[in-house]
């Protein structure tokens, strides 16, 4: 998980200019698609090649890099290469910049080391418990769903866990998540994420935990529940959104986008897509996660 | 004595607008003047009318977003500095704000440090 993305990175320390930084981020794009360009971009086959294997591709359910093996195009050890090339997506962007010359590829390799502990929201600073304790709830969210949780899901609850305990505190207990058919509000604020993974979080809590939440996050007290107070919330989801998507973006290639924050006037919220209740008490009061799945 | 400079704030937030501020306000060495919009469109009626030295926008915003609002105020003055601020900086939204003529892009949650460098280097710049 990455606070931000790779591109920015190398725009803000004036490694790269804007016009070369487009550049790399339109040809990257362009050569992501399959692992079959990347197998002609890395010479290991021809076009002709690739066409025949999304032919044969058609008649047989295998993937791409099984019948290039099985055809004699590749080694394993070519397309163990090349799939590793695929991920992380920002890896792509900075080989386009090394094959453009902007930047060697020994400066590269420093690059990304110093963007890696620059950049990089570690999960392995966790003390073993709080990383059990993510797991245990993954767990829990596994049975419920009834169903495998996919990879984005996952990262998506964990980046909650991981942002709570960033602009929140450690102190929090976890308790588990339930099925949620309808939710009456004290303060709640929703903010949906629109895309080919699109979930609506809704953040709720009382006003006086609402002051506390306010306090930590900004770093300075709050006593009263006022606008800026009750503006933290928007805040936060915003920020945990807005980092997931810069994730998204950053390994995978997937863009989303977020709708502006809104506070919720209904006092009772009923929802007809599959929705999840997630609980989180703090030794100042309790915080309710609601996540409905609008499709994944 | 120090000198004013114009400064457009544009975010949705209150809080966000308030956490810039003390920024800019305790940090830089400038007697800042304040203009706030919450939303794209305010943002650039309130160029229009104040002609601000600097502008700092955030993408995600009701009526109209960052962006749209950077291209219109872009046609408007193209000397403009405009600086978004934003917890969304994808790669389609940092292509978005730079090629709609964004000098810099700076990913929340804001870091004072890089706030002030960048202020500074575009203030001198005037």
């Amino acid at each position: 998980m990455y606070a931000q993305f790779f591109g920015n990175y190398l725009l803000s320390r004036g490694i790269v200019t804007k016009d070369q930084l487009i550049r790399a981020m339109q040809e990257k794009s362009s050569a992501h698609i399959k692992i079959g360009t990347l197998a002609i971009h890395a010479g290991y086959m021809t076009a002709n090649e690739v066409d025949r294997v999304i032919i044969l591709q058609t008649h047989q359910d295998k993937r791409f890099g099984e019948l290039a093996i099985s055809e004699g195009y590749l080694t394993e050890q070519q397309v163990t290469e090349l799939l590793r090339a695929q991920t992380p997506d920002f890896l792509l962007l900075g080989q386009f910049l090394v094959d453009d010359g902007i930047f060697t590829i020994d400066e590269f390799q420093n690059i990304i080391i110093d963007y890696q502990s620059e950049s990089e929201i570690d999960d392995f600073s966790y003390s073993d418990e709080t990383i059990d304790q993510i797991d245990h709830m993954i767990e829990n969210f596994f049975v419920l769903t009834e169903r495998a949780l996919s990879s984005n899901e996952v990262s998506f609850i964990k980046l909650l866990i991981n942002n709570l305990i960033r602009f929140i505190g450690d102190d929090y207990t976890p308790v588990s998540p339930s099925p949620c058919r309808e939710y009456p509000t004290t303060f709640c604020v929703s903010q949906q994420l629109i895309g080919s993974f699109s979930v609506r979080t809704y953040i709720d809590m009382p006003e006086d935990a609402c002051i506390e939440f306010a306090s930590r996050y900004v770093g300075e007290p709050f006593y009263e529940f006022d606008e800026y107070v009750r503006a933290s919330l928007n805040d936060f989801l915003n920020l945990h959104n807005g980092i997931f998507s810069v994730n998204m973006s950053n390994e995978c290639s997937i863009e989303l986008e977020l709708a502006p924050p809104v506070t919720e006037t209904d006092e009772l919220l009923t929802f007809e897509k599959e929705t999840y209740l997630l609980p989180i008490v703090y030794p100042f009061g309790m915080i309710h996660f609601i996540f409905e799945v609008i499709n994944i | 004595m120090q000198k004013d400079v114009k400064i457009l704030v544009g975010d949705d937030s209150i809080l966000a607008r308030k956490q810039l501020k003390d920024i800019i306000t305790t940090r830089c060495d400038i007697n800042p003047i304040f203009f706030e919009a919450s939303n794209g469109q305010e943002a650039v009626d309130l160029y229009k009318k104040e002609s601000p030295d600097l502008v700092f926008l955030d993408i995600v915003m009701p009526v109209k977003d960052g962006n749209a609002a950077v291209r219109e105020i872009m046609e408007y003055d193209s000397n403009a500095k405009i600086i978004i601020a934003s917890s969304v900086g994808t790669q389609s939204q940092l292509k978005a704000a730079i090629e709609a003529g964004a000098k810099d892009f700076i990913q929340k949650p804001l870091n004072a440090e890089q706030v002030c460098r960048i202020f500074t280097s575009r203030i001198e710049g005037r």
